[in-house]
C-alpha cells in the first residue's frame, strides 16, 4: 500500500522524540511532532518545549477521556468514533483550551458541497419568532438569521451563539460588515443600521438625505451587499425615488451615491438584489416585478468608482433577448465564475451569460438532457443562488442544482459541444422535502447550503458527506 | 486496563537478538507478540517493518485500543467482539495506516462468507436526489456502484463511505465494475462506452464503435472475463450491431464478434445482445437479446467461443421467450424465466448437443391469453444458486443433489432444482425489483421508485 509506506518512516520513533503526558491521572505517550502539529501557539506545543530535559510526564489537570479523543485527532486529523460520547460543544471548548481548535474545525467541518449529493443535516430554529425574514451565511459555515426584529448568530458548529434585539420591527435585508457587525435594513423603518454582536447594541445608522430635494425622506433599505472596503445599500423612498449608497466600512459613513433613479417604470425600480463582483469591480443589481402582463425587470452592472452603468438589460423589451415574452423571473450571479444566470418566467429555462463578454444578447439557454426532467411549466416563485460553481435553483418548493461536467480528458466532446452541454440538472431534494414550503432564500457558506421557506420556522442546512449514511433495518 | 508504561518502564534487559517475541509500545501501552504474527500481515505492511525494527521497543504514535483490536485480527484473522465499540470507519482508517486493510476486508466481506440461505434484508443505502437507480455493479469484495439519473454513487466494501460522480449520460443503462473505483458505463441513448475513475472523478477514456453508417454507437450491454471486456454496441440508426472484445488491461480492441448489418426485414439479426455473461467453466460468452414485436416476443441466446469467433450453440426463442436469462457455471445450466408464463426453465449445459430443449420448473401452464407474467423479471446467478426476482420478491433456486444409488449418472438423468422465497414476511412484497447484484458476502438489490440500495447479508456477519 503506497500510503502506508510513506508513513513507515515516521511510524516508529527513537525515544528522544517521545513525550509523556499525564492528563488527569492517565498517562499518554506520543511524539513531539504530533503534539506540535497543533501549531506553535497551542498549549500542547508550549508544554512540549518545556519538557525536553524533564523525565517526568507533563501533568495537565483536565479530563483524560476528552484528551484521548483530541490526541487521536492530532494523530490522524479525524475525530474518532469515541468522540460521540461527548457533545460537540464540549469537544470544541476542550480543543480551544488545548489551542487546537483549528484542527478540530478542520476535522468537523463538512466536505466540499456537491449539489448532486447533499442532504439535510439540521434545521436551525431560533427559540422565539422562528420565522426567518432573511439570513446571511459566512465562509466559516456560520449563519446570522433575522427573525422578527432579532438577529441570531449560529456559529460554525451551528450552535446558538447570541441574539440581539434591534429597534426594527422587521428585518428584510442583512449583510455581514465585519465578523461581529451586521448591517440591517427594513421595509418598515427608514435607514441602514449597524449592530454589533459583541455588545449587542447599535453602533451606527446611515440615512439617505438630500437637502436640495424635499422628496427624499424616510428612505428604506431594500438590498445590501459588501465589498472589501465598502457596503452598498439600495435605498427606496416612498416618493418613487431610489439610489445606491456606498458606505465606508471602517467609518460607517456614506462615501458616495450613485444609480439615482425616479419614476414608476419597471426599469426604474429600486434594486432588490445587489451583488459585488470583486474580480471585475462591478456591482450587479436586479429587480423584477410580476404583474397581470407577466414579469418585468432589469439587470444592471455599475462601476461604483464612476457610478456609471457598465451594462444593462431590461425585459421585456430592449430587444436583447432572443426569447421575447419570456422575461426573467429571477437572477443569480456566480461571483467566482463571472457568470450571470436568469430563470425564464414562461418556459422555466435557465440561461447563462459570461460577464466578461456581455453584449447585446449574451444569453445561452441551458438544455435539459434528462428526458424525465423536462416539461417544467412556467415558474411562479423561484430563487437562484450560485455557490461553489454550481447553480442552485428553488422553484416553489423544489430544489435543483445545475452542475458543471468535469472536463473530458481526451477532449473528444470539447469542440462540438457548446457551453450549454456542460451543465447537468439534478434535484438536490426529495419529493417530501419540497412539500414543506416554497423556497424563499438560498445561500451557501462554509460548504453548507442554507434554505429558508415561506411560513416555515427555522432554516434548513444541507451538506454533502462522504459517509454513506447506511440505515440498519434488521 | 493494562499496566501503564510509567509504572513499569522499558524492559531493562537488552532483547536477545534471536528472540521471537516482539514488544511494541503503542501510545504508551505495551504489547507483546511474535514475529510470525507480525509477518502474517504481509511483507510490505507496517508490521513486517516493525518486526525488523532496530529499536529494542519500537514506539508507534497511535491509539493503543485500536491497535489491540487490529493485533487480534492479525492473530486470529477475525475481529474481536470488543471491536463493536468502535465505528467501522475508525477500524478502516487505522487498518489503512498499518497497511492491513485487506485482512480487515477478508474478515468482514469475503466472498467465501456468502450464505445464500441465510441472507436477510439488513441495510439500506440511501441515495440523495430524486432519481431511482437504473443500474448497479458490484466488485468481488462487495463494493457497489449505483447509477441513478446522470450520477454514479460508489460505496466502498464496508458500505460506510461513498462518493458521487456526475456523468455525461442522462441515465446509465449498463454498468460494470472494473475495480472498487473504476467502472465501465454506457447508455442506450448516448454514444460510446466510458471508463470512469469514480474515486478521482474523471472519465479515463471513451470507447466508440465505428459502425458502417457512421452514426453514434450506443451501448446495449457490458460484460467481462478475467482477460476481456465485452461490449454490445448498436449503431445510432439501429441498423447494425456488434459485440466488441477489448483487452481488459489496455482496453485495446481484440476482436469483433457477432457483427450484424441489417438489410430488409430480418428481425433476428436486428436484435442486439442486451446481456453478456462470461461462462468461465466453458470459456464461452453468453449473449442474449430479445425483441418485442406485433407477433410476440422473440429472442436468441448464443454461446460464443471468443477465440475462434464462432457460435458454439444457439437457441432461438419463439414461444415464451426469456424475460431474463443467465448461465450458472457451478450448476452448468442456462436458466431463464419465460416472459409470458413467468415460469423458470433450465437447459443443462452438459447436454447441449443433445435435445437442448428447456425443462420447465413449474406447472408448464399453457399460455394463451398473451399475458406477460414474467415481464421485468431479473435472473442472476451467484455461486451455486440462481436468484430470480418476481415483482417485489426474490426466488432462490438451488439444486438438490440426491446422493443415493447411481451417483453421477443418476444426477445427470434428472436434476432437481428447487426454489425458496427469500426474506421474512415483513420483507415480502414491496416495490418491483429492478436490479440484482452480488459481491462479498452480500446481495444488493434496487427497487422501482426507491432511491436507495437494499443490502441483504447474513446477520451473523453484520458488523
Amino acid at each position: 500500500m503506497e500510503a502506508g509506506t510513506s508513513d513507515l518512516t515516521r511510524g516508529t520513533h527513537p525515544s528522544d522524540d517521545r513525550i509523556k503526558l499525564n492528563v488527569g491521572g492517565k498517562l499518554f505517550e506520543t511524539t513531539l511532532s504530533t503534539v506540535r502539529s497543533g501549531g506553535p501557539d497551542s498549549l500542547l506545543s508550549a508544554l512540549s518545549s518545556r519538557a525536553i530535559d524533564d523525565p517526568n510526564p507533563v501533568f495537565i489537570d483536565r479530563d483524560p477521556e476528552i484528551f484521548s479523543v483530541l490526541l487521536s485527532l492530532l494523530r490522524t486529523n479525524t475525530l474518532p468514533s469515541t468522540a460521540r460520547r461527548f457533545s460537540k460543544q464540549e469537544l470544541a471548548d476542550e480543543a480551544l483550551y488545548y489551542g487546537i481548535d483549528a484542527q478540530f474545525k478542520a476535522a468537523t467541518s463538512p466536505p466540499p458541497l456537491d449539489g448532486i449529493d447533499a442532504s439535510i443535516v439540521a434545521t436551525i430554529r431560533p427559540a422565539s419568532e422562528g420565522l426567518p425574514s432573511t439570513f446571511t451565511a459566512a465562509a466559516d459555515g456560520s449563519v446570522w438569521i433575522a427573525h422578527g426584529g432579532q438577529i441570531s448568530n449560529f456559529d460554525w458548529n451551528l450552535g446558538h451563539a447570541s441574539t440581539i434585539r434591534t429597534h426594527l420591527d422587521e428585518i428584510d435585508s442583512i449583510s455581514r460588515v465585519w465578523p461581529e457587525i451586521a448591517a440591517v435594513g427594513s421595509g418598515s423603518n427608514a435607514g441602514l443600521h449597524f449592530y454589533d454582536f459583541s455588545n449587542g447594541g447599535n453602533v451606527g445608522s446611515v440615512h439617505w438625505t438630500d437637502p436640495s430635494d424635499p422628496r427624499i425622506f424616510k428612505a428604506r433599505v431594500k438590498a445590501i451587499t459588501g465589498s472589501e472596503n465598502s457596503i452598498f445599500a439600495a435605498f427606496d423612498c416612498p416618493h418613487r425615488e431610489n439610489c445606491i449608497l456606498e458606505v465606508d466600512k471602517t467609518r460607517l459613513q456614506i462615501a458616495s451615491q450613485f444609480a439615482r433613479q425616479s419614476g414608476n417604470q419597471a426599469k426604474h425600480m429600486t434594486p432588490e438584489t445587489l451583488t459585488w463582483v470583486p474580480e471585475i469591480g462591478v456591482l450587479v443589481g436586479s429587480a423584477v416585478t410580476a404583474g397581470a402582463f407577466g414579469y418585468a425587470g432589469y439587470i444592471r452592472l455599475w462601476d461604483p468608482r464612476s457610478g456609471e452603468v457598465v451594462w444593462e438589460t431590461n425585459e421585456p423589451g430592449a430587444g436583447r433577448s432572443s426569447r421575447f415574452g419570456d422575461s426573467f423571473a429571477c437572477v443569480g450571479v456566480d461571483v467566482e465564475g463571472l457568470t450571470l444566470f436568469k430563470l425564464c418566467s414562461q418556459s422555466g429555462d435557465l440561461a447563462m451569460a459570461d460577464m466578461r463578454h456581455l453584449g447585446d444578447d449574451p444569453w445561452v439557454y441551458l438544455k435539459e438532457k434528462n428526458p424525465s426532467l423536462v416539461n417544467i411549466d412556467g415558474v411562479t416563485s423561484s430563487v437562484i443562488h450560485c455557490y461553489k460553481r454550481q447553480v442552485f435553483v428553488g422553484r416553489e418548493g423544489d430544489l435543483e442544482v445545475w452542475s458543471r461536467l468535469g472536463e473530458m480528458k481526451n477532449g473528444v466532446e470539447g469542440e462540438s459541444e457548446e457551453a450549454e452541454g456542460l451543465y447537468r440538472r439534478n434535484f438536490v431534494d426529495k419529493k417530501e422535502n419540497s412539500e414543506k414550503g416554497i423556497i424563499k432564500k438560498i445561500e451557501g457558506g462554509g460548504n453548507r447550503l442554507f434554505i429558508s421557506r415561506e411560513e416555515v420556522e427555522g432554516i434548513e442546512v444541507w451538506e454533502s458527506s462522504h459517509s454513506s449514511g447506511l440505515i440498519s433495518v434488521l | 486496563m493494562p499496566p501503564f508504561a510509567a509504572s513499569n518502564p522499558l524492559p531493562s534487559s537488552p532483547p536477545k537478538p534471536d528472540s521471537n517475541i516482539v514488544t511494541i509500545d503503542v501510545g504508551g501501552q505495551f504489547f507483546q507478540t511474535t514475529k510470525q504474527t507480525l509477518n502474517s500481515a504481509g511483507p510490505k505492511s507496517f508490521f513486517a517493518k516493525i518486526s525488523e525494527s532496530q529499536f529494542s521497543t519500537p514506539f508507534i504514535d497511535r491509539d493503543p485500543e485500536l491497535f489491540s483490536i487490529l493485533l487480534s485480527l492479525l492473530r486470529t484473522g477475525n475481529l474481536p467482539s470488543k471491536a463493536k465499540a468502535y465505528d467501522m470507519q475508525d477500524l478502516m482508517s487505522e487498518s489503512q495506516f498499518y497497511g492491513i486493510e485487506n485482512l480487515l476486508m477478508n474478515s468482514l466481506s469475503s466472498p467465501s462468507q456468502f450464505e445464500p440461505f441465510n441472507l436477510e434484508r439488513s441495510v439500506i443505502l440511501p441515495l440523495n436526489g430524486r432519481d431511482t437507480p437504473s443500474a448497479i455493479a458490484s466488485t468481488r469484495f462487495g463494493a457497489v456502484h449505483v447509477a441513478h439519473g446522470s450520477k454514479i454513487t460508489s460505496f466502498d466494501w464496508s458500505l460506510r463511505r461513498k462518493s458521487t460522480f456526475l456523468t455525461q449520460f442522462s441515465a446509465v443503462d449498463s454498468l460494470l465494475a472494473l475495480s472498487s473505483s473504476v467502472v465501465a458505463a454506457g447508455a442506450t441513448d448516448f454514444s460510446g462506452m466510458q471508463i470512469i475513475d469514480l474515486k478521482r472523478g474523471f472519465v479515463k477514456t471513451t470507447i466508440e464503435w465505428e459502425n458502417v453508417t457512421r452514426s453514434g454507437s450506443t451501448v446495449q450491454a457490458i460484460g467481462s472475463s478475467p482477460e476481456y471486456l465485452f461490449t454490445s454496441f448498436e449503431s445510432g440508426r439501429r441498423n447494425s450491431n456488434s459485440i466488441m472484445v477489448y483487452d481488459l488491461q489496455s482496453l485495446t480492441p481484440v476482436t469483433e464478434i457477432s457483427h450484424n448489418e441489417i438489410f430488409g426485414a430480418e428481425i433476428d439479426s436486428a436484435v442486439p445482445a442486451t446481456k453478456l455473461k462470461w461462462v468461465s467453466g466453458y470459456n464461452l460468452l453468453m449473449a442474449s437479446g430479445s425483441h418485442s414485436g406485433p407477433s410476440g416476443v422473440s429472442g436468441n441466446i448464443r454461446l460464443w467461443d471468443v477465440r475462434s469467433e464462432n457460435v458454439v450453440w444457439e437457441l432461438k426463442e419463439k414461444s415464451d421467450c426469456f424475460a431474463d436469462v443467465t448461465v450458472s457455471d457451478n450448476l452448468s445450466v442456462i436458466f431463464k424465466v419465460g416472459v409470458h408464463s413467468g415460469e423458470a426453465y433450465f437447459v443443462d449445459l452438459r447436454k447441449l448437443s443433445a435435445g437442448n430443449s428447456w425443462v420447465c420448473l413449474g406447472e408448464e401452464k399453457k399460455v394463451t391469453n398473451g399475458k406477460k407474467e414474467g415481464i421485468g423479471c431479473k435472473v442472476e446467478d451467484h455461486g451455486n444458486q440462481v436468484f430470480c426476482s418476481k415483482g417485489g420478491n426474490v426466488e432462490l433456486w438451488s439444486e438438490v443433489i440426491m446422493g443415493n444409488a447411481k451417483n453421477g449418472e443418476g444426477r445427470s438423468e434428472e436434476r432437481i432444482l428447487k426454489k425458496n422465497l427469500m426474506g421474512r414476511v415483513k420483507d415480502m412484497g414491496g416495490h418491483k425489483i429492478t436490479n440484482l447484484a452480488f459481491g462479498g458476502n452480500k446481495m444488493f438489490l434496487t427497487r422501482k421508485d426507491q432511491q436507495c440500495v437494499e443490502v441483504w447479508q447474513s446477520s451473523t456477519r453484520e458488523f
